[in-house]
Parts: structure tokens; sequence; C-alpha cells
């Protein structure tokens, strides 16, 4: 809890004539580095397009795909279907992650057990997982999902874990001091509030794991999706669907990401932007 | 009944193993009577207030409330803690209202305390703002006004402006004395400030160095508001100055 940032609230630049260019060139900067990116791949691609397509191929080539499908399916209905696993996978993890990571936190002896079993298990990526799914599972939707989970419990149970860890003890003297006595009491009252920046960072990082993890299971088995899209891109050696895929896998992640930003300005409209584990 | 003592501590000793850290303290307070605390840095303060609370058990004596051992579940204390303590999760009327919410006093009452204290605290324009939002004094002002929430039997401070500046001091200091006729509370101050216990109590209790015992029970009888560069005033904090020293 640093409470440094009161004590400079009043502290104004004495340089602020200055502050207004800054402030343009500051305003224009993603701008131009976007516009640089952009005139570089025009350059590097050259005349080369079927192995190097230009932005111009690829912009072509999404749109065309949102109207046209490919593999029985739209740009617009292979995202959806990506973003429908990683929100069943993602849901699950929350659902079991949150109050795991609570009791953990909260619970001395379950720490011992099962916070000793999870930290186990936690070092072995979602990756090594992979062989031992498809095994079990198969590579159908629940196969996915299992995966997607694996991957996204871990960093939302940590993060549960320690935000009721670092819950500051003031907190719950001032609890006590109103005779706030039952365990219920404070962990409602107090500690779960207290922890919930540090858990919305654990769904944040869980969302962008989930993320990662469904485009891995798409390219390893699917009819559908956006790793999927990639992957057939490669297969049937058209570049343009390859870095269409990418680009739109990129534009859809940005957008998971400001969703979950959204929901947690809307849940902890106190506190927003607490560094994750 | 109304000239009996509020508050009745008695005979109260605490010793941590071997280290005799209070050593038979008896006081009484009257209800609604403002008692400053002062005594050198390390003398055992804290102790005594986490006696007064309940977190510590005293190993001999009894602190009483109207006559019955305190009991936090029977009686209604309230402290002010030193650091900033507002819940960061709750807006300032929030915050107001979390004592009350966990004492089950009904909606309607809280809601009119709250309006109550937001207009005595001047705080009514920022009531749903953050403490984040608040600059330090602010927040420590809705700490000083949720600690009155409750209307407490008993209202423990400990050293609630120890990290403000003169200036905030002064006008914070005013606010408390403000709240306190308001509620006519009665209240523990703690405080290493002379000047603050001069200005503040009806009432000094000097403690000596540790072990702690009272040294000494200085009735402070100044009209308010208190002028801190007048003669009498200037005496007693001296002569609390000089009875406080260890040197």
């Amino acid at each position: 809890m640093s409470r440094v940032e009161n004590h400079v609230e009043s502290g104004k630049d004495p340089a602020s004539k200055n502050s207004s260019i800054y402030a343009f060139v500051f305003r224009i900067a993603p701008f131009v580095s976007l516009f640089l990116l952009v005139f570089i791949w025009f350059a590097a691609a050259g005349d080369n397009n079927r192995i190097f397509p230009n932005p111009l191929i690829v912009l072509r080539k999404m749109i065309d795909m949102l109207f046209n499908p490919v593999a029985k399916a739209t740009l617009l209905q292979h995202a959806g279907m990506s973003m429908l696993r990683v929100i069943c996978g993602l849901g699950f993890a929350i659902l079991i992650g949150i109050p795991l990571g609570v009791m953990i936190g909260w619970n001395g002896s379950v720490r011992a057990t099962i916070g000793a079993l999870f930290e186990c298990i936690r070092p072995i990526p979602v990756l090594a997982w992979i062989p031992l799914i498809i095994m079990w599972f198969g590579i159908g939707e629940k196969a996915k999902v299992i995966m997607i989970f694996i991957g996204a419990l871990t960093p939302i149970v940590v993060n549960s874990y320690t935000g009721i860890k670092f819950v500051p003890a003031l907190y719950l003297d001032v609890g006590k001091m109103f005779n706030a006595s039952t365990e219920k009491q404070l962990l409602m009252k107090i500690v779960l509030p207290a922890a919930l920046p540090s858990i919305f960072a654990g769904i944040r990082n869980a969302t962008s794991v989930a993320w990662m993890v469904v485009l891995a299971s798409e390219m390893l088995a699917a009819k559908s999706g956006l790793g999927f899209l990639v992957y057939r891109g490669m297969e049937v050696f058209d570049i343009s669907l390859v870095m269409a895929g990418m680009v739109s896998i990129g534009l859809a992640g940005a957008f998971l990401s400001f969703l979950t930003s959204f929901i947690e300005r809307k849940v902890c409209p106190w506190n927003t932007g607490i560094k994750s584990e | 009944m109304e000239n009996e003592s509020k508050i009745r501590v008695d005979h109260l000793t605490k010793k941590f193993g071997d280290l005799l850290v209070l050593d038979d303290i008896s006081f009484e307070v009257k209800q609604g009577e403002f008692v400053c605390v002062v005594g050198p840095t390390g003398c055992g303060k804290t102790t005594f207030l986490n006696l007064l609370t309940r977190i510590y058990q005293p190993s001999s004596g009894e602190l009483y409330i109207d006559g019955i051992p305190a009991d936090p579940k029977k009686h209604n204390i309230s402290f002010a803690f030193q650091e900033p303590s507002a819940m960061p999760w709750l807006t300032v009327s929030q915050n107001l209202e979390f004592g009350m919410k966990i004492k089950k006093i009904p909606p309607e009452e809280r809601a009119k305390r709250i309006d109550r204290l937001l207009k005595l605290l001047g705080m009514e324009d920022v009531r749903d703002a953050y403490p984040r939002q608040l600059s330090v004094s602010a927040e420590q002002r809705v700490i000083i006004g949720r600690a009155f929430s409750t209307y407490p039997d008993l209202l423990l401070m400990d050293e609630p402006y120890g990290q403000m500046d003169v200036k905030m001091r002064f006008y914070l200091e005013d606010e408390v004395l403000k709240l306190w006729k308001e509620f006519n509370s009665t209240v523990i101050f703690i405080t290493h400030n002379i000047e603050e216990a001069v200005y503040l109590a009806e009432r000094v209790l000097v403690l000596s160095n540790k072990p702690a015992k009272i040294k000494e029970n200085i009735k402070i009888d100044l009209p308010r508001p208190r002028d801190i560069s007048s003669e009498q005033f200037i005496a007693l904090r001296r002569h609390i100055t000089d009875s406080i020293k260890w040197w």
C-alpha cells in the first residue's frame, strides 16, 4: 500500500511552458509508430507478395474473409469460436480458482494441504499437459476447454492467494475495533474487498494465458477458430491467410484485454493498475 | 448518576514476562470529558491503549465502563488509528458507514449520521470520492468521523495527527473539538505533542518513563477557543514539559 501519491498531489511541473508541446508529441507518437510499422512492412514486402504480402493484401484478405467463409465460417465466426472457448475455460478457472486461492490465503490448514499440492503442480506449464489431455479427453471442445482451464487457473489462484495474504493487518484491526468478530464478517467486509484488485490482476493475467492456450490448442486440432485459420494458411501455403489470421488474433486479443480492464474498472473503481505477480 | 465517572481505570498493571510496562495506573474519566495522555516516547502509551481496547488483557487491575468491566461486545469503544486506515475500496460516505453497518445500526439512522458527519467535516462535496483521491489529512478526517459515527461510550485516539504539518494539525484539532462537543463523547487522546494536549484537553495525564505510572494529573481550565500564545497556556505547557522530562 503505497501512500506516496498523496504527497505529490499538488506538484505542478514548473516548466509548464513546454508541457503543451510535450503533450502534443506524446499524443501523436503512437500514430507515428503505427504509420512507421506499416511503412516498413510495405518496404520489406516489396514485390514478392506471395511470400511476404504487404499490409494492403492482408487487409483485403481480412475483409474478404468477413463475407466469404473459410472452412465454413467467416472471420467473425472463427473469432467468436476462439472467444467462446476462452470464456468457457476462463469461466471455470475463475469459478474454481478464486475460492481456492482465497481459501489457501485465509485458512492455514488449507494452505498446508491443498496449497502445498498446488505449489507442486504449478511449475508444470500448461503446454506440458497437452499430450495427457489429448490422450484422456481427445481433441474435441472438452479437451480445449480443459487446457485453457489449466492455463488460466494458476495465475488466478496465485493472485487471489497473494492478495489475501497481503491485506494490511490495520484493516482487520479496524474491523475488530468495530467488533466484527466472526471470520465471515472479516472475510466478506474486509479481506475480500481489500484483495479484489489483486484477484483482478490474476484474472487479467489468466486472460492472456487463456488466449495463448486457445490458439495453441486450435493449431493442434480444430475445425474452427483463429488458431485454426493460421494453421490452415500454413497447410495450403497461403501466407496472406496466415498473416490475416495473425492480425485478427492481435485485434481479438486486444479486445479481450480491453474487456477485462473495462470490467475491472466497474468492479473495483477505486483501484486500477495493480501489478500482477 | 450524572456525576459518576464514565470510565474507571483501577490499578491497571501490565507485564510482558518480567518487563513491567504499566505500573498500577488508576484514574477516572467523566462522561463527556476530553482527556489527553502525554508521556515520553516508548513509555508504554500504545500498550496502555491496547489494554483499553482489550487487544491485550491486563496483568492485574481492571477497566470499568459505567461500572462494568469493559467488554467490546457490550460497550461501544471506538478507536482512531495513527496510520491512515480508511478502507480504500469504500467511498468517503461508505467509510463513515462502515462501523455503523457492522454494529447493525438501522439504515435510516446511518444515513442521518452520515449526513451530519459530512456536514461537520465539511466533506459533503467529496462524499463519493475514494480515499486515494483525497489528501492524507482529508483521509484522516474521514477516520475521525468514522470513529465518532457509532456514538462510542469511549473514543480512543492514538496520535491521529502525528503525521500532519502544523497548519493542518490546528485545523484538525479544532475539528475534533467540534465533533466532541457535538456528540458529547468521552475521549482519551494520546499524543506526544504537549502543545496539542494543552490545546485540546480538559485534563492532561502525564505518564512517567517506563514502567509507566501516572506522574501528574493536570486540569486545563482555559476558556475555548484557546490562545496558544497566552500566558496561562505557555505556563501550563512549560509545566507539563518539565514534568515529562526524563533526562
